[in-house]
């Protein structure tokens, strides 16, 4: 089934087992969703479950908090990630800081789906890859599937944990398609996943940019560990630092802008505990640091071009 | 007046006791922070009558969601001094060990929700667990309230909205003592020394008619009435949402951080018949509960607990600070365990 239908499947797995699931956000009832993430699901649960609000994005979060802080699993969705800003006092003030702020007297049991990054040529305000925001928030678990598989594991994962997470789906993938079961199941949302093994250099990436990696390492037979990350923050340390050890070389790949951005932490990261192990500078291939253009957008994401480039770069260097 | 509450005399007289406790909390405490025991503080002059009547009107099955000028109500509804003054003065007893400013309480067994710093981030919130309530079809109402420069915000209006869209059982609690920090709310005299500003043009409670729910405006400075309109609000709330203004006076400055001096006349001076504790005190003569005698021993009384409670509180250990990283998440995090090597 498609991502998509992953999705759905998760949110409908997750209804059936416990009335506490609520769904809520713009479109998400009578139309099922712009991207039918949630079709199909108000006939099935109904109104008081599966909720159309107003269009307010601060709104949607901030109600889907105080659910929460009574002890219903709110999930609201967000159009588009790109609208999402207008609610970002909530994530990053009272949804990320609860916990800690109450010393566990209230926690958020949340999940803010969005659809983010490229795929549809959305221009400035339908393509943005703004996970460094969420990973840079103490408190958020931020995650991003890449498959459909991974995307309904992950998804009913991250409705069980007692956190607020950021449930970053990528729209360019939201049609492929893959093997995934009817049944609940769940994904461990603190594990990397090793995608390919192979011993001449490391590749990290999440989200968007894993198909890509995928087709371009098996298109040019380069010998190299793919690593999906699953889980931005907290990222699994262990699975990388056992894979650059082995490799000696790493290559980040990410569609988001490069400066500042989740890249940067994983190499400051690899360089503060495992410079010794390293055989080349540590290289990214990332989204240009300017806002995503609409008519030009193929230019702006990663490409096999510019992959195959930095491999090339790592696997010469001496 | 009596007849029309459902409370006993000496309930109202309790609540008269600690409208006078939190008059006289409030000077020391101010007065700590000055001395350097509170590295911040919210002074409370001129809320009293508000705090103390919302306190009575909440009943055990209703919820509520403050926000940082408080005190009172949080001591009126029975909320115990120990667990109020330990999150004030931030000591190792403190609920949440002493992570956040004075008045930021968060005691969930109380049904009252985590103060939030930022002007009306609770607001939404508020609304959130008004939907779980009648969810759960559990029995009582939210109340949640916030001062006059909050109904500026876009949190203000999308939570209004949501509540009358989804016919909430609220209570949105606007505490209106004329100023946001130092901006007038109204183009009204009310000692502002420059008028051409102001928070808004339009009525507060009328701001409710627009979101399809009634909105009142009342006396903020007589606890009784302020009961007695709370009440009738949050049991009306079932049938949906209510705005209630609460007309008041901020008589102090906005924190220790602030001297009004620099843009306001006090038009309500302590003592003046627009002090809420005197115009409590003529409410409970007119009714009579209360006569000079008692005023004199219940402030006399008040004075002396209030200057032990402060030498107690401000003397109290902090939290330990091994216990700074705990409870950012259910499961920590491999760098929080690594950052736990930085706290020596």
């Amino acid at each position: 089934m498609t991502m998509v239908k992953a999705l759905n499947s998760a949110l409908d797995n997750a209804m059936e087992r416990d009335d506490s699931v609520i769904l809520l956000g713009e479109d998400v009832g009578t139309d099922g969703g712009v991207f039918r993430v949630t079709d199909g699901l108000l006939n099935k649960y109904g109104k008081e479950r599966v909720m159309d609000t107003p269009l307010a994005e601060l709104g949607i979060i901030g109600f889907g908090i105080g659910m929460a802080m009574e002890g219903l699993k709110a999930i609201p969705e967000i159009q588009f990630q790109d609208f999402l800003y207008t609610g970002m006092d909530q994530i990053i003030n009272q949804m990320a800081k609860l916990r800690y702020r109450t010393n566990g007297d209230y926690t958020v049991p949340m999940v803010l789906r969005t659809p983010y990054a490229g795929g549809v040529h959305g221009g400035p305000y339908h393509s943005q890859s703004g996970e460094a925001y969420f990973t840079h928030t103490q408190g958020l678990t931020v995650v991003t599937p890449s498959t459909p598989y991974d995307a309904k594991g992950l998804l009913l994962s991250s409705i069980e944990l007692d956190d607020p997470v950021i449930f970053l789906e990528p729209k360019r993938s939201y049609f492929i398609k893959g093997e995934v079961p009817e049944d609940y199941y769940k994904i461990d949302l603190r594990k990397a996943n090793v995608l390919k093994e192979g011993d001449d250099l490391t590749v990290i990436t999440y989200g968007p940019s894993v198909p890509l990696v995928q087709n371009t390492v098996k298109k040019n037979n380069v010998n190299a560990e793919i690593i999906d990350l699953r889980t931005l923050n907290p990222f699994d340390i262990n699975t990388i630092l056992t894979s650059v050890k082995k490799t000696g070389r790493v290559l980040i790949v990410h569609e988001a802008p490069k400066m500042f951005g989740v890249g940067a932490e994983l190499a400051a990261t690899i360089a503060e505990k495992a410079i010794d192990y390293l055989s080349a500078p540590i290289l990214r291939v990332t989204g240009l640091d300017i806002p995503v253009p609409f008519a030009l957008e193929d230019y702006y994401v990663p490409n096999e071009r510019r992959i195959m480039e930095a491999v090339n770069k790592l696997l010469n260097y001496q | 007046m009596i007849e029309k509450t459902d409370i006993s005399k000496e309930d109202l007289l309790n609540a008269y006791r600690n409208l006078v406790m939190e008059r006289f909390l409030d000077k020391k405490m101010l007065n700590a922070s000055k001395q350097g025991f509170l590295p911040f503080y919210i002074p409370l002059m001129g809320h009293e009558a508000i705090h103390i009547g919302i306190g009575l009107a909440i009943r055990n099955n209703d919820f509520f969601y403050p926000y940082y000028r408080d005190f009172g109500a949080v001591i009126e509804m029975g909320i115990p001094l120990d667990m109020a003054l330990s999150q004030v003065f931030a000591t190792e007893n403190d609920n949440a060990l002493g992570r956040s400013m004075p008045d930021h309480f968060s005691f969930k067994k109380y049904n009252i929700g985590a103060v939030i710093t930022p002007v009306a981030g609770h607001l939404t919130a508020a609304t959130g667990i008004a939907y779980a309530y009648r969810y759960r079809k559990k029995e009582g109402s939210i109340i949640t309230t916030f001062g006059d420069g909050a109904t500026s915000t876009p949190d203000f209006h999308v939570a209004m909205n949501f509540a009358g869209v989804y016919n909430l059982p609220m209570v949105f609690f606007c505490e209106n003592n004329q100023f946001a920090i130092s901006v007038p709310t109204y183009p009204t005299e009310n000692g502002a020394f420059d008028q051409t500003y102001m928070e808004t043009r339009g009525d507060i409670y009328k701001k409710a008619e627009a979101y399809g729910f009634k909105g009142i405006r009342i006396d903020g400075t007589d606890f009784v009435e302020v009961y007695r309109q709370t009440r009738k609000a949050l049991e009306n709330a079932k049938n949906g949402p209510v705005l209630i203004e609460a007309m008041s006076y901020r008589m102090g400055p906005h924190s220790t951080a602030d001297d009004p001096n620099k843009y306001r006349t006090n038009t309500v001076p302590e003592g003046s018949a627009k002090d809420p504790l005197i115009a409590s005190q003529k409410t409970m003569k007119d009714m009579d509960i209360l006569d000079d005698g008692m005023i004199k021993s219940i402030n006399d009384e008040m004075d002396k607990k209030t200057t032990e409670l402060v030498n107690k509180y401000e003397r109290e250990p902090k939290p330990d600070k091994h216990t700074m990283l705990d409870n950012l998440y259910e499961e920590e995090p491999w760098y929080i365990s690594e950052e736990r090597g930085d706290v020596q």
